[in-house]
């Protein structure tokens, strides 16, 4: 859950980036945060991965009050959500493998479970078989899905996405959407996702907040579900994931 | 942190100065520099102390007693000596030592005739004392014994040797203080490189939730590594450099004699090996803390 509450950001320089932003984003929400440049999103997003603090107001994310968070509680906070990021942001020196394990060796987590999860998480992003691959060996789309798996792959509640469709071609575009879309339907992960592109947006039924010059103009509020995955499909899936996370076969 | 995190992190230590192996090559460079002149000022010290301690051995005074003293009170005032704090040996020389110890420079007759009473040499004790800053105290007290005649002594040489011992004490003091600044400071700012490189990867750490701590132990890891490096191989080096100085200079001028380096070994290993790592370590700290609390771009 996001809730902003009457936030503000005012930058050393004199800048109003965000001015009197009120919001509220419920668990299992997928929604664009659309706007030209300047219009004040990427303070928007630093202000929830907690890398900036409103000048007023109150942030409230995944019941973690951002005002009241101490420096040590922050890494826990930012273990709560994934980001996926424009420029893919992949160490370049590391395996896919590692780049993806990253996360949970972070947290501590046992070796089986990284290569189990991993693996898993790489075959839903159709990079099986790239694992040992470096990064710059793979294209620009196949960077973005390592990024994306990086950021799934602790199971967050929540997947922030900075403009990641920045750097791909408008097919590959719409497969990253796509794929997010599908996370939120199957898991409830909540996904926030930054972009100018508003041809791309309008391919998808997701809530649409709008920024300019630093206030939301427009909010199109929660879509109704169209009823793109029947009940008995997200059981089956669940039923598969939650076999191989456990080592098994997902067929 | 867990175990197997810890392990996780050596492993990035040791990967990331491969990685870097260039940055790394340039750090332990400095580093061997700054320590091996440290280890050239502690030796310089250490040769000085050798020959100060070495004139300090022959540095005595001659307690002449009077020359009607009985036997009985020579020994008193040898137990006298004896008892004072800052006295470190007394040998005594009887009259009949002294009388036969310049009896070759006396014409043959004349000793036959300085035999028993007529003998004019006094007893002697020949003293030599621990600290030579309280030289004239303790020579002040000695000349306060009763049955003591006259104490000798060379006030010039005991003078000299204490203010040459205070001037290599600060001056060899300070050298090592001062090389260790430099070399902390050289390491700080060439790790500092390193971390400015690699600020993309601590970004992306701090941004998946890793803690500062988690950040910095690689980076630590590293410098352990570099000290580690640093100090084995200048202690290699040192080693064959002084060497090559006692070989050629010494023992084929035999200008004066140094102190072996096989009595030194083990004090300058820990001493080369405790100051790398403990610079390498501290000056990585430094480096990626000072980063993380004020220029990380991932901020927390």
């Amino acid at each position: 859950m996001i809730e902003f509450q009457g936030v503000y950001k005012d930058y050393h320089t004199g800048s109003h980036a965000l001015e009197d932003v009120n919001l509220h984003i419920d668990d299992g929400e997928f929604a664009f945060i659309v706007g030209a440049s300047g219009a004040g999103k990427s303070t928007f997003l630093k202000l929830i991965m907690r890398e900036e603090t409103p000048t007023s107001g109150e942030i409230v994310i995944n019941n973690y009050r951002l005002s009241r968070l101490s420096r040590k509680q922050v890494p826990y906070f930012r273990r709560t959500m994934g980001i996926v990021f424009q420029d893919f942001r992949l160490i370049n020196t590391m395996s896919v493998f590692d780049n993806v394990a990253f996360p949970m060796r972070v947290v501590g987590a046992k070796r089986r479970d990284i290569r189990r999860r991993v693996e898993y998480v790489l075959s839903l992003m159709d990079l099986q078989g790239k694992s040992h691959r470096m990064p710059l060996e793979l294209s620009g789309g196949e960077q973005q899905r390592v990024g994306l798996a990086r950021a799934l792959v602790n199971n967050p509640s929540m997947i922030i996405a900075d403009e990641p469709t920045g750097n791909v071609d408008p097919q590959m575009s719409y497969d990253i959407v796509q794929m997010l879309t599908e996370i939120n339907k199957r898991s409830g992960t909540t996904v926030l996702m930054v972009t100018h592109e508003h041809d791309l947006v309008n391919q998808f039924n997701h809530r649409i907040i709008t920024l300019e010059k630093g206030h939301i103009v427009s909010d199109t509020g929660r879509p109704r579900r169209t009823g793109t995955v029947s009940l008995g499909e997200m059981a089956a899936e669940m039923v598969a994931e939650a076999a191989v996370e456990m080592g098994g076969d997902a067929e | 942190m867990k175990l197997r995190q810890i392990f996780y992190l050596i492993r990035e230590g040791l990967r990331n100065t491969w990685q870097n192996r260039l940055m790394a090559l340039a750090s332990v460079g400095v580093l061997i520099c700054c320590l091996m002149l440290t280890g050239f000022a502690y030796l310089i010290y250490v040769n000085v102390e050798q020959m100060f301690h070495h004139a300090i051995e022959q540095n005595v005074v001659a307690v002449f007693l009077d020359k009607d003293l009985t036997d009985a009170q020579v020994e008193k005032v040898g137990i006298t000596l004896n008892s004072m704090s800052n006295v470190d040996k007394v040998k005594l020389i009887t009259k009949e030592e002294y009388l036969a110890k310049y009896a070759e420079n006396l014409t043959e007759g004349i000793v036959e005739s300085y035999q028993g009473e007529k003998n004019p040499m006094p007893n002697t004790y020949i003293v030599s004392m621990k600290d030579l800053e309280l030289f004239q105290d303790t020579l002040d007290e000695i000349q306060k014994i009763r049955g003591v005649e006259e104490a000798s002594y060379d006030a010039g040489v005991a003078e000299t040797l204490s203010q040459i011992r205070g001037v290599v004490l600060a001056i060899g003091g300070g050298i090592i203080g001062v090389l260790l600044v430099v070399s902390l400071f050289i390491i700080v700012n060439t790790i500092k490189l390193t971390v400015y490189n690699r600020r993309l990867e601590i970004y992306i750490m701090k941004s998946v939730g890793a803690t500062d701590g988690f950040v910095r132990f690689p980076f630590v890891v590293e410098g352990l590594l570099l000290g580690v490096a640093a100090g084995g191989t200048g202690y290699g080096l040192m080693y064959l450099l002084y060497q090559a100085i006692v070989d050629n200079l010494v023992i084929k001028n035999q200008l004066f004699s140094l102190v072996p380096f096989e009595r030194q070994w083990l004090p300058l290993l820990v001493g080369f090996m405790a100051g790398g790592m403990l610079v390498g370590v501290s000056g990585s700290a430094i480096s990626i803390s000072k980063y993380l609390k004020q220029e990380g771009s991932m901020r927390s």
